[in-house]
């Protein structure tokens, strides 16, 4: 079943580590999902109030027919109405519809409610202070945090930019970020094998973002989950490597199709490994042909500036919606 | 992939809406896109609900659209 991503393990925790204080804090105790976590308990959206409301209605309505003559009888009759809303067989449920056997209850409730309504504060919460929010997404060992330490190196003179940091263990990506002149957040999602919104939501509280800056957020290394959690970033970007083969974005779909931005890491090791630029390319089309392709080496810095240039083209736009 | 967490938020919703009530089946509502799989969600609702108010409770699946994943519906089950 679960042994990608190993995320059946029953023990696992999920916790957040300041590496400018060394702090650490519990996000979630062992066994605990979401749906436990204390953060948005009450999010589902169902209308549970629809049948108190409908039974008030009514009652008003024959309130007023009745205002001119006998006041005794409108008071009567508007507890009568309200009993027709009563008389289901479980008049508290948060049911859409319910079948005549009374056994049904009727839901559709999203399974990734609980998740999407936190990424959804996010979102706004990011929006709403002009920061532009990246949820970067590759395999293990493409790069990511090599890219992020090169755009940070570029950057940091011109804007304010903090980072999220999820793996399963250790703090060792946060640090290199720390060292790099970021403040940086590390989540351990444990067993966990992707980020969730509240995790963000707690780190990004944590982090305590500046208007108009840049949260760059580093997903698990992990092609599958991922694509699945909404962090309330604005755009996913995916980051490959030439060193991967280019059939990945067959391979992995799902978050191909996700993403906006597809950066194609490691260039400098391009013609030791045979990589074949135009297949890749061909390969990201297929799947998504509105994605963006940036190629670059992080390490070497090649074409380095055609990045950067579109991300501070990014955070532009998110500064004018601010 | 992360099917159990998903197996635990479907318990949860469950719960929720059963308020105590015992529970005879849960069916979700699962589209091609929505990245579960579904031998793996079978799997980890079993071992989610063992020992819990839910255990008994099958999970049946529904095709749906897109990338819908969804508590489609529960059933209560009649006390002897």
């Amino acid at each position: 079943m679960c042994g990608v991503c190993g995320c059946a393990d029953p023990k696992s925790e999920v916790s957040m580590t300041n590496v400018d204080t060394g702090a650490t804090q519990l996000l979630r105790a062992s066994g605990q999902s979401l749906a436990d976590a204390h953060a948005f308990a009450h999010a589902h959206g169902l209308p549970h109030d629809h049948l108190h409301d409908h039974d008030h209605d009514h009652g008003h309505d024959h309130h007023h027919a009745h205002d001119h003559s006998h006041h005794g009888h409108s008071h009567d009759h508007s507890h009568d109405h309200s009993h027709h809303g009563h008389s289901h067989d479980h008049p508290h449920d948060h049911v859409l519809e319910q079948h005549p056997a009374g056994n049904h209850v009727a839901l559709e409730a999203a399974i990734l409610g609980k998740n999407d309504a936190i990424a959804a504060r996010n979102r706004g919460w990011f929006e709403g202070r002009g920061v532009l929010a990246l949820n970067f997404v590759s395999s293990p060992g493409s790069g990511k945090t090599a890219l992020l330490e090169a755009t940070i190196k570029a950057l940091k003179d011109q804007v304010a930019i903090s980072v999220i940091e999820g793996d399963q263990m250790t703090t060792n990506d946060a640090d290199r970020i720390r060292a790099a002149g970021a403040p940086a957040i590390q989540v351990n999602t444990g067993a966990g094998c992707h980020l969730e919104a509240d995790m963000v939501a707690e780190a990004a509280r944590a982090l305590n973002p500046a208007p108009g800056s840049l949260l760059l957020i580093e997903n698990v290394g992990n092609l599958v989950c991922p694509a699945m959690f909404d962090l309330g970033e604005a755009m996913k970007i995916a980051v490959i490597s030439t060193t991967e083969g280019e059939d990945k974005p067959l391979k992995y779909p799902h978050m191909f199709r996700a993403v906006g931005i597809v950066i194609i890491n490691k260039m400098d090791l391009a013609p030791h490994v045979g990589f074949d630029e135009a297949a890749c390319r061909a390969n990201i089309a297929t799947v998504n042909p509105k994605a963006e392709i940036i190629e670059v080496s992080a390490r070497t810095g090649a074409n380095f500036g055609a990045w950067t240039e579109r991300l501070q083209f990014l955070l532009a736009e998110a500064k004018a919606r601010f | 992939m992360h099917e159990l967490g998903m197996a635990r938020s479907i318990a949860a919703i469950v719960e929720e809406h059963a308020r105590g009530r015992p529970i005879k089946g849960v069916r979700v509502a699962i589209g091609p896109r929505a990245c579960i799989e579904r031998d793996a969600l079978a799997f980890c609702w079993d071992i989610v609900t063992d020992k819990t108010v839910l255990a008994g409770a099958t999970l049946g699946f529904i095709d749906a659209e897109g990338d819908t994943f969804t508590v489609r519906d529960f059933e209560i089950r009649e006390e002897a």
